[in-house]
């Protein structure tokens, strides 16, 4: 049997997004860890975790929007090799 | 790929969101094709029952529970899965004593390659506070209730580490195959916000 087919991980009744630009920007994020940071992800974090204590109440995605930009200036002039 | 940055249907944040698509692409650091080919990867082919599959080797064979207990990041690895949010996997076993759940109080941290990306609810300010403060009450809340002398241990993802469930296997299913056992397994009881 493969699992794949039976539908998860939307099986617990929740999309991965809920909507086309959630999809968008977290992927625009990996893009930037793993380009911009070589696979390091704690650049990133932290600006997620500082997003997030700065709005409690903000929708996720838009705290992680929030992180991405807050991140822009931090970005290596070049992409890692 | 920029060209709707300023389409009038388009809500505030999809238009940060296009504005940083157009910045980072110019940037050199977004390939052709990588966004939906990401999309794509975390709709179909990451989530749960990958994890399912950790849980299931790990009930039919005590050997791999063994590797799996003492370094989950390896054992997980066997069964092909690793990467972001993956590269230091600890796994905690549920007891008839003892019940484990997870939580990344200052924000989202998961295991991503074994659960994919979590649920709306585990990022929540709710959820990130008050599994720590009242564990018993809140598990109860979500469905979960613990005999009273069930140890409940919480495991606050915050750091580098990200954990995952093993959750007690349910009686009953000694003769299952193990793809039967892994699609037994829930997110949730993963997660340990839930029993199997």
């Amino acid at each position: 049997m493969n699992l794949s087919d039976l539908g998860v991980p939307r099986r617990n009744g929740e999309l991965v997004f809920d909507a086309p630009w959630q999809g968008r920007v977290f992927a625009l994020a990996d893009a930037v860890v793993e380009r911009a940071f070589g696979g390091d992800r704690e650049p990133f974090r932290q600006k997620l975790i500082k997003a997030i204590a700065a709005e409690p109440d903000r929708p996720y995605w838009e705290s992680w929007t929030a992180a991405l930009e807050a991140l822009v200036p931090a970005l290596p002039p070049r992409p890692v090799p | 790929m920029s060209e709707g940055a300023h389409h009038p249907a388009m809500s505030p944040v999809e238009e940060r969101v296009a504005a940083l698509e157009a910045l980072l692409t110019e940037r050199g650091l977004i390939p052709e094709g990588f966004i939906e080919q990401t999309i794509h990867r975390y709709e179909s082919e990451i989530g749960p029952m990958n994890g399912a599959k950790v849980v299931a080797r790990a009930w039919a064979d005590p050997r791999y529970k063994q590797r799996l207990l003492a370094d989950g990041t390896a054992a997980i690895a066997e069964l092909g899965f690793r990467g972001a949010e993956g590269h230091h996997m600890v796994v905690v076993e549920n007891t008839p004593t003892v019940h484990n759940v997870v939580v990344c109080t200052l924000c989202s941290c998961y295991p991503w390659p074994t659960l994919g990306l979590p649920p709306a609810w585990y990022k929540d300010a709710p959820y990130r506070a008050r599994m720590v403060r009242e564990p018993r009450v809140l598990l109860a809340e979500m469905g979960c209730e613990l005999p009273s002398d069930t140890e409940i241990r919480v495991w606050d993802s915050s750091a580098e580490v990200r954990y995952l469930v093993l959750p007690q296997r349910p009686a009953g299913t000694e003769e299952m195959t193990e793809a039967d056992l892994a699609a037994l397994v829930t997110r949730d009881s993963m997660i340990g916000v839930a029993r199997l």
